[in-house]
């Protein structure tokens, strides 16, 4: 039986649109218009109990509203959800008990008190006794690698050493699901390199079922077999990262500063064109092909500045829609 | 010619879009007024029962004390509040530097950045309070008189500023307790009552240390043709005092303030 | 059962700690408090308060057991739920199976306990500046005094949680709880004692739950006559009321705030 199933999920919310200027207030005042805004469109999927799923998208997708309505926080406007056997706007105990939401910004740890406090106090509201769960805040912390930072108030920890302590609380009690939303958010590199190899490890050792969202496709890549894909609200992709990865055949961004203006005819057989605008040019180049390219491109072209970095999630998706790969 | 046209069209429809919004907030407001001045004044009549005086004053006289705390607090609301409770925002977000940084003096731009006009109708009632009681109480109406209340209300004004000021600018030390302005305003409800009804002891308190009987209590006497030339001149000393004091104590803060954050 | 005790153990425990972290801002918080103590100055010296035939004693008494019994009656939830959803705690609290707004009944016993130290610091100055108004209270009196403070608090507090479900709706609802506050400074008996109020405000007040907020558990402490039976029928029915109203709007608030956007 699946753990999470989702069907023709949708999120619409009722915006009120005021047009600017005195005319518009006036309007507004006396008769109110609003618009649908679908943030979630007829989503669809099956989530097998042990898997660990990555949810891609680019900022405001609808990933994070998915991750909501499949916790309970917030009501779907249409679609059926079941998760590990129960309807999550329901809120009920039991489910509560095996599912943990981690939002990357939110924070459940009281700020003035150690994270030891707000742990024993979580131990209690799930009912583990203290022996046990000093027995499972050791085995955490010990694969979080924190120690002494559960001893000193949250405020005095560092965002690294915070996000940690919150995941630690929210997996206390051992939840059988974990909605993990943005988990390394404004983290230092070290610290989510960390973070991932704690997930894989949980995930291993407890058979947890992970849902992760992120817009670092790095995260995805080191935890994720299998990717979900919303864009706009709608799911474009469910399948394994593989497949997509070959699909998207691991491009650079090489971005290009040019002494004149050229046109795209001559750019082309460099790489994929993501954008021209004026004498800023960028392309999407496949790794393997990069530095020989790179190259070429010095050769040819009047290059007056050059940088390369992965491309944004928004654009690989822009791109595999008009490939035609996806949608 | 045109641009300015434009301009005011801009000015004008903005201020009418915020009004919009706020004009539940402002039959709020006037609920707000009537139930404090109903409150105060059943509590008020309270006293006065079966012919009693409060501290000597009769019925109409005590209700021009009462409309003077209305005004001050009035007063509060438009100006004190929304200026000086920011100051410990300031403090906690690191902008008061920003501020500082302006070519405007710090103390002029925290004490009057912005203005609240929900502090109007309280004010306005403040000020109908005490004209009705007045000529109940047979004050003189001629200009001296008036000039007199007006110079005293000014002076009580500037205390109860200063008083304000000095308590919000301490929270650039203390930012733990940024609710002492909190403390302030109860005390401050002491002068609803005439000075003279409170016992010897509370008096002395009550005008030496905290100094409300000059907020409300001697403007009062002034609106009430009973002024004399000692009260008059202690009033504007005490308000000039408080004033330098608070300009003082904010630069004094500001030195420690500075060398501190570095 | 057990799990249930020991989940207020903890909370409680937990809650504690964070309000001694909180102590400055708290001992401010008592000590604006302190108004029974200038109505005491006030209804001491009025003719009107001697007229009540209390006695000098049986004031004191009954102020300084007001500004005891105040400190426990007082609600805060509107202004930390509001802080709590705005600052996004709100979500996190309601995916754990705890009701959450146990929680904030935790915080207010916790910080009452806080508030007892500096409570007792300004009970006994009182008592040192008016030695003969000292007393203790017998153990029958403590224990209904404790009763119907609890009783007291319970009933404002689940009216305040009320109003604030209500601002699920719209954020204008937070001016209803102010908009109370009138009525409670007329008729909770903080200002004036109930033998002042004329008869039929006297009745008004002991039907609405303002009057137990302050007076009675104040004229138990301080040892006056209280008709329990009538006192705990009123109660009683505001509790009927409150208790089934609260959770009825606490769980639409949610499946609003679900529909809103968490």
């Amino acid at each position: 039986m699946a753990m999470i199933s989702v069907e023709g999920l949708s999120k619409t919310y009722r915006v009120a649109n005021k047009q600017p200027g005195l005319v518009g207030t006036l309007r507004h005042a006396l008769r109110r218009q609003t618009t649908d805004v679908a943030a979630v469109a007829d989503v669809s999927f099956r989530i097998e109990p042990g898997e660990m799923v990555g949810f891609l998208g680019g900022n405001g997708a609808g990933k994070t509203t998915t991750l909501k309505m499949l916790s309970g926080l917030i009501h779907p406007s249409a679609g059926r959800v079941e998760v590990a056997g129960h309807t999550p706007q329901r809120r009920q105990a039991p489910f509560l008990r095996q599912i943990t939401l981690v939002m990357g910004q939110k924070q459940q740890l009281l700020w003035d008190l150690p994270p030891r406090d707000s742990l024993l106090l979580n131990a209690a509201v799930y009912g583990i006794d203290d022996r046990e769960a000093e027995r499972r805040i050791g085995e955490l912390a010990a694969m979080l690698e924190l120690g002494d930072e559960l001893n000193r108030p949250v405020r005095k920890l560092s965002l690294g050493e915070r996000m940690k302590a919150e995941l630690l609380a929210a997996l206390l009690h051992r939840p059988a699901v974990l909605f993990l939303d943005e988990p390394t958010l404004g983290l230092d590199v070290n610290a989510q390199a960390r973070v991932r190899q704690f997930l894989a490890e949980y995930n291993q050792r407890f058979g947890a079922t992970v849902l992760l969202t992120s817009h670092y496709m790095a995260d995805i890549t080191a935890l994720c077999p299998r990717v979900l894909l919303i864009h706009q609200g709608r799911l474009f992709y469910d399948g394994s990262l593989a497949a997509l990865s070959a699909r998207l055949a691991p491009c650079r961004e090489v971005r290009l500063e040019l002494t004149t203006i050229l046109p795209a005819s001559s750019l082309e057989r460099f790489g994929t064109i993501e954008a021209l605008e004026g004498r800023t040019v960028r392309l999407l180049i496949r790794r393997d092909q990069l530095t020989a390219r790179v190259g070429e491109l010095l050769a040819a072209l009047p290059v007056a500045d050059l940088e390369v970095r992965d491309p944004p999630i928004d654009e690989l998706i822009g791109t595999l829609l008009q490939q035609g790969v996806i949608g | 010619m045109g641009r300015y046209f434009r301009t005011l069209r801009r000015f004008w429809g903005m201020a009418l879009a915020s009004e919009v919004e706020y004009r539940f907030n402002l039959l709020i407001e006037l609920v707000a007024v009537v139930a404090n001045l109903a409150s105060s004044l059943f509590v008020l009549s309270l006293f006065f029962g079966d012919g009693h005086r409060l501290g000597g004053w009769s019925w109409p006289a005590a209700l021009v004390v009462l409309g003077v705390h209305q005004l001050l607090d009035g007063l509060t609301i438009t100006l004190l509040q929304p200026n000086l409770t920011r100051i410990v925002s300031h403090v906690q977000e690191g902008t008061l530097d920003f501020v500082l940084l302006k070519p405007i003096d710090s103390q002029f731009w925290l004490s009057c950045r912005t203005i609240s006009p929900w502090g109007l109708p309280p004010m306005l009632a403040g000020l109908a309070v005490i004209g009705w009681a007045a000529q109940r109480a047979g004050a003189p109406a001629d200009p001296t008189t008036l000039v007199i209340a007006g110079l005293m209300l000014l002076c009580s004004a500037v205390i109860l500023y200063s008083l304000w000021f000095l308590i919000a600018a301490s929270s650039i030390w203390f930012v733990k307790i940024w609710n002492a302005t909190e403390v302030l305003r109860t005390l401050l409800t002491a002068g609803r009552y005439p000075i003279s009804a409170y016992p010897p002891g509370l008096r002395l308190l009550l005008t030496v240390v905290l100094p409300i009987a000059f907020l409300t209590s001697v403007p009062a006497e002034a609106i009430l043709g009973r002024a004399t030339a000692s009260w008059l001149v202690a009033s504007g000393a005490l308000a000039l005092m408080c004033l330098l004091i608070s300009r003082w104590f904010w630069r004094f803060a500001l030195r420690s303030y500075t060398s501190a954050s570095s | 059962m057990r799990r249930g005790l020991r989940i207020a153990r903890v909370l409680l425990s937990t809650q504690y700690a964070l309000m001694l972290e909180y102590r400055a801002e708290i001992a401010l918080w008592s000590l604006s408090g302190v108004v029974p103590l200038l109505m005491l100055g006030l209804w001491s010296q009025s003719e009107a308060g001697q007229a009540l035939g209390l006695g000098a004693t049986g004031l004191s008494r009954y102020f300084l057991a007001a500004f005891v019994v105040r400190q426990f009656t007082v609600v805060w939830v509107i202004h930390a739920f509001e802080e709590d959803a705005l600052q996004g705690r709100l979500s996190p609290l309601l995916l754990q199976p705890l009701q959450p707004l146990w929680r904030y009944v935790a915080a207010h016993l916790a910080e009452q306990l806080t508030r007892l130290p500096f409570l007792a610091a300004i009970v006994a100055v009182v008592m040192l500046v008016h030695p003969q108004a000292a007393w203790w209270p017998s153990p029958g009196a403590l224990l209904l005094t404790a009763l119907f403070t609890w009783l007291g608090f319970a009933v404002n507090f689940l009216l305040q949680t009320s109003i604030t479900m209500l601002c699920f709706w719209s954020e204008r609802a937070s001016a209803l709880d102010r908009l109370l506050f009138f009525p409670y400074l007329a008729l909770s008996g903080l200002l004036a004692p109930l033998e002042a109020f004329p008869p039929g405000v006297r009745s008004l007040a002991l039907a609405t739950p303002f009057a137990y907020q302050v007076a009675i558990p104040a004229r138990l402490l301080a040892g006056e006559p209280v008709a329990i039976g009538p006192a705990l029928a009123v109660l009683g029915a505001w509790l009927a009321l409150l208790l089934p109203l609260c959770l009825i709007l606490w769980r639409a608030g949610v499946r609003r705030y679900g529909a809103m956007g968490a």
